[in-house]
């Protein structure tokens, strides 16, 4: 995409890459869980997309291309740094989670709802709970989402379905609360 | 299709989001019609997917975060474009100039719109959703903050035109023919759109218009372009402008009522 006229290059890639913010902010908040670092790692991303605006071919999709860029910025961030968020052992994510972490993620994300689900997709391991964040949240397809996390397709199914499974076994008491699936329990 | 243990698995979730050709989702129908744990688990994964994670928040972007970005994205146009320049490019560089040149001799007046069409066409472009706003806020002091750390070289307010019915929906770092430029915009009675604009400038610099206006002591400049009526005012060392769709009168009275002389 060429743009002669700087003016021209920058009202295009605003109009494209602006109404992305929110969905960046919301996801990057999600992957750090801290307001400062998910800003920080949205700025970036706008930097770089708007260095790299000319390479971006028109009519491809937006979405992809900045969330492509969004999770690049956040893995070199925690990768070099070594402060990836703390993972837990699949197996203890059954375990009630801890009331002091509840009352500090309530704080922090407001108390407008239950902090349930909020909590629950949190303690899941990152390699579950992105591809959560890309497709059922932000509404990326399988192929889009592979293409964002440089994986194969076939990988972004099986950590969807695990993490699915794995966030339906953190909620079940609260799903049943709210009338879901009360008869079974699935295997998980 | 089935695990070592006869049930569906993952083939559940491409049931489920609909990743299966008609004859393989005939055979998970089949099976789910005689097997409890498969529609439990199915119910279970439907219910992750189209309950529980669609009662996730949207935080609304800090409006120090959009600032944030409008002043990278400001600092990264100053810098030097580096580029390697090879036969092709310069080729085209050529070219393009040889385009430049004849197009200032086949337009005198120079390349580019009026003020008055810039601003016309920005509203236009806000009109039709390709303009975005930096931020969304009816909050007034939120878009003056957001303008101030964006970097504008001039003191600027937002109007409070609530008394004329006139809701604040939000602020954009802009530029107005390569000059920084404060816009914010209203939505008022009807649905129609208010952008207002504030930029370091003269009012002499405007081309001259067939409607001028004075009131209180301040002389506007009213353009029209097709539908958009355009109304220019000095404050200081700032040229301040609405742009509406609205009814010229009523646009022209919004600038006499928030006015001020400097």
């Amino acid at each position: 995409m060429s743009h002669p006229d700087p003016d021209e290059r920058r009202r295009q890639f605003e109009s494209i890459a602006l109404p992305l913010m929110q969905a960046l902010y919301n996801t990057s908040l999600r992957l750090t869980t801290d307001a400062d670092e998910a800003a920080d790692i949205v700025q970036e991303t706008f930097l770089r997309a708007y260095r790299t605006f000319d390479n971006f071919r028109p009519g491809t999709n937006a979405r992809a291309w900045l969330f492509t860029i969004l999770y690049s910025v956040f893995a070199n961030r925690y990768r070099e740094a070594k402060r990836r968020p703390r993972m837990e052992a699949v197996e203890q994510l059954e375990a009630p989670a801890n009331p002091e972490s509840d009352i500090t993620l309530v704080a922090a994300w407001g108390s407008r709802w239950n902090p349930e689900v909020e909590r629950a997709l949190r303690r899941l391991p990152e390699d579950f709970r992105t591809p959560l964040l890309l497709i059922d949240v932000e509404g990326l397809s399988y192929e889009e989402a592979a293409s964002v996390l440089g994986c194969a397709v076939g990988t972004i199914g099986s950590r969807l379905f695990r993490g699915r499974k794995l966030l339906y076994a953190m909620l079940q008491e609260y799903a049943h609360q709210a009338g879901y699936g009360k008869d079974t329990a699935p295997d998980s | 299709m089935t695990d070592s243990a006869g049930h569906l698995g993952v083939t559940l979730q491409d049931f489920l989001d609909e990743r299966l050709d008609a004859a393989r989702q005939v055979e998970v129908r089949e099976h789910l019609e005689g097997c409890a744990q498969c529609r439990s688990e199915l119910a279970a994964l439907r219910w992750v997917r189209d309950v529980a994670l669609k009662q996730l928040p949207v935080e609304d972007v800090p409006p120090a975060l959009a600032a944030r970005v409008a002043a990278a994205l400001n600092a990264a146009d100053k810098q030097p474009v580096r580029r390697r320049w090879g036969r092709r490019a310069v080729a085209g560089a050529l070219l393009a100039a040889a385009a430049v040149v004849l197009l200032l001799l086949v337009s005198p007046s120079g390349i580019g719109d009026t003020l008055p069409e810039a601003v016309a066409r920005d509203f236009t472009a806000y009109r039709d959703g390709t303009l975005p706003l930096t931020l969304h806020t009816s909050d007034g002091a939120a878009v003056e903050r957001l303008f101030a750390a964006g970097g504008a070289p001039f003191a600027m307010r937002v109007f409070d035109l609530g008394m004329m019915q006139y809701q604040l929906v939000g602020g954009r770092v802009h530029r107005l023919r390569s000059r920084p430029s404060a816009l914010f915009v209203y939505r008022g009675p009807d649905g129609r759109d208010l952008v207002c604009q504030m930029y370091e400038g003269r009012l002499a610099d405007l081309p001259r218009s067939d409607d001028m206006r004075e009131h209180n002591g301040i002389n506007f400049q009213v353009y029209r372009a097709g539908t958009v009526t355009l109304v220019f005012w000095q404050e200081g060392a700032v040229v301040c402008v609405l742009a509406s769709d609205a009814d010229a009168e009523a646009v022209i009275q919004l600038a006499y009522a928030k006015a001020v002389k400097v």
